[in-house]
């Protein structure tokens, strides 16, 4: 409708150039620090605001209208990732006025239609099937300038249709907000509904729930490796609490430390070619480094208090970990060259579960009263924030592969279930249901 | 239990469990204790179904020794199992309490070298898994220590460190975290 040169300069309503403000917005709240000292900033006032888009249901473009579900079941599929990106509101169905089914393209849509309900944005689709191939074209409009943002086509199988419409959710975050999405990644949580305590792996958004471990023991602490092709985790099947190494391709299971006591809590290096975990077998909890084949590389902390829950900066030059030797467990830095330890946290009497995000932002939980709530820190420990707020216990936080999203336990509606939110605390959405706990998450790159 | 009625079945199980226990005993090895499964050499690779089996064999064992046990010594068995010592919120040193408590165990298994204990520590659900599992092994620890002080040797007593795994009390209150803060002990042969 208006060519990019003719649109007129001074406004920044428009959708387009809320993009950027927002996307400014976002780069200066991650941007090290203005502000140090150890205050909460209370990040639930100035909210980021979120694109309203409608999403009406996709035109059957199929001949014999073989599968009309996938009407509605596709672009729920997409509604459901850019809610959870917190970066749109999908807009409630019911308020759509043009009930018969949406053009494809821009000359068949009324944008004033779609402006006047409040939407900014318009993802329209259309799908064929033919046999068990699907294929699916989308087109993003902005509202406002009556303009294509994003026009997309993806091929392939019925089956599949979860992982083609991530993929093409994909598309869309990145086109607008310019960094990759989530929708591909895959999460790894321990979970109680048999009664034991086992491993599974699912989709991001908790669809796809496959069963890891059939120990009927007790399993846990589950830590996908970086390149997503292997487990370790932790299991009692041989007494104590042993590290098990799964590899994802083949299914087999190795053991790879079963010294006695604790062989717990690995982290994985950057590079995958070793791990940090917490071991006992000398007497006391002490963090360690070992081998893909289970061999000692070095002691990394040697100290009579307990040490635990080591996590690799994202250069693999620094380690976050837990001790008490302060009298209480706070979280701690060891400089893997020179050794040295200095202490990151002082707020609070309880301090633990550290994740090192790829975008340098320490992740925790965090106990007072009672009551534990996940923080962030920089590494420098300056601007420290706390991101749950007054809603049951929030623990066990853990990044997204790119460092914009944390996954933690919380039993805000009773049990314990797994909840994903932006790395400002926005958006808290539950992911993870079904019957019994689930509890412990590790995210893993697509 | 070993009260049922001896069917020819049960008759069979039994001669097979009393040669089970015979030659179980000259390796002074004989488990009583679910908990008490002492490691294996090798994993061996995926497990997939049904591992439970040997519960009818220690089913069995029980019923054995409970015939073979003198009364007396079996209700000081059940004392000393029955009988946890508990610790407070982050810690792992031993209450006066709890020395009491290890001192009449310390007692016991001076009286019966034949027997070994296995201690699991344990923590409540408050804080992390992680440090509670280390926090658990420190106090399955502490009481490792204050038996060995006692003249036990370290040799009969193995620890296991369960954090928040095996709460006694599932509930969420005061009352509940005090009684899962606490070693449980387990005999064996």
């Amino acid at each position: 409708m208006y060519p990019d040169s003719a649109r007129p300069t001074g406004r920044g309503v428009g959708p387009v150039s809320s993009v950027i403000i927002w996307v400014l917005f976002l780069v200066s709240l991650l941007l090290p620090g203005a502000a140090s000292g150890r205050i909460y900033i209370d990040v639930n006032a100035p909210s980021i605001p979120k694109f309203k888009i409608a999403i009406p249901d996709f035109r059957d473009l199929s001949k014999d209208r073989s599968h009309p579900e996938l009407a509605a079941g596709l672009p729920g599929v997409i509604s459901g990732d850019l809610d959870l990106s917190g970066y749109f509101r999908p807009l409630d169905k019911e308020g759509f006025l043009d009930e018969n089914g949406v053009a494809l393209t821009s000359e068949g849509i009324n944008f004033r239609d779609w402006s006047v309900i409040g939407a900014e944005l318009l993802l329209t689709g259309g799908y064929t099937c033919i046999g068990s191939r699907l294929e699916v074209e989308i087109r993003l409009f902005d509202v406002f300038w009556g303009r294509q943002i994003v026009g997309k086509r993806a091929l392939g199988k019925i089956s599949g249709l979860r992982h083609l419409m991530h993929r093409l959710s994909n598309e869309i975050i990145k086109s607008l907000t310019g960094h990759d999405g989530i929708s591909l990644t895959k999460l790894a949580f321990v979970g109680n509904a048999t009664g034991k305590r086992e491993i599974y792996v699912c989709d991001y958004d908790g669809y796809g729930v496959k069963p890891l471990t059939r120990d009927r023991s007790i399993a846990i602490l589950p830590r996908w490796s970086p390149d997503g092709k292997k487990i370790v985790y932790n299991s009692y099947k041989q007494g104590g609490p042993m590290l098990y190494l799964r590899d994802l391709s083949t299914g087999s299971v190795r053991r790879l430390s079963g010294r006695s006591g604790l062989n717990i809590g690995a982290c994985w290096a950057p590079d995958g070619s070793k791990m940090a975990l917490t071991m006992s077998h000398k007497g006391n909890p002490d963090i360690f480094t070992i081998d893909l084949r289970g061999r000692i590389l070095e002691q990394l902390v040697d100290h009579w208090g307990i040490d635990v829950s080591p996590a690799f900066s994202p250069d693999g030059k620094r380690m976050a970990f837990v001790s008490n030797r302060s009298g209480s467990p706070q979280i701690y830095l060891l400089d893997m060259t020179s050794k040295t330890v200095e202490r990151l946290t002082y707020d609070g009497r309880y301090n633990t579960s550290p994740s090192w995000s790829s975008r340098n932002i320490i992740a925790f939980a965090s106990m007072k009263e009672g009551r534990s709530d996940i923080c962030t820190i920089d590494p420098s420990g300056g601007r420290l924030r706390r991101l749950t707020h007054n809603e049951g216990n929030n623990e066990a936080p853990c990044w997204s592969p790119g460092g914009r999203y944390i996954m933690f336990t919380s039993n805000r509606s009773g049990a314990y279930h797994i909840y994903l939110m932006n790395a400002n605390g926005q958006n808290q959405r539950r992911i993870t249901s079904g019957k019994g706990e689930q509890t412990s998450p590790s995210w893993a790159p697509e | 239990m070993g009260k049922r009625v001896m069917t020819g079945f049960t008759a069979m199980i039994f001669v097979c469990a009393v040669l089970f226990l015979v030659s179980s005993c000259a390796k002074k090895q004989v488990n009583i204790s679910e908990s008490a499964k002492p490691p294996v050499e090798e994993a061996k690779g995926e497990t997939e179904v049904v591992k439970e089996e040997p519960r009818e064999e220690e089913t069995v064992v029980e019923i054995v020794e409970e015939k073979e046990i003198p009364p007396e010594l079996v209700r000081q068995v059940e004392v000393f199992e029955n009988t946890n010592i508990y610790f407070d919120f982050d810690k792992s040193n031993l209450k006066p309490e709890a020395l009491e408590v290890l001192k009449a165990k310390a007692a016991f298994l001076r009286e019966h070298p034949s027997y070994s204990v296995l201690i699991a520590g344990n923590c409540d659900n408050r804080g992390t898994e992680e440090y509670n599992l280390a926090l658990g092994e420190r106090r399955a620890d502490a009481a490792k220590q204050y038996l060995i002080a006692l003249g036990i040797s370290g040799d009969r007593i193995r620890t296991v460190s369960y954090g928040e795994l095996r709460p006694a009390d599932p509930r969420n209150n005061e009352e509940a975290w005090a009684l899962n803060r606490r070693d449980t002990f387990k005999l064996f042969r």
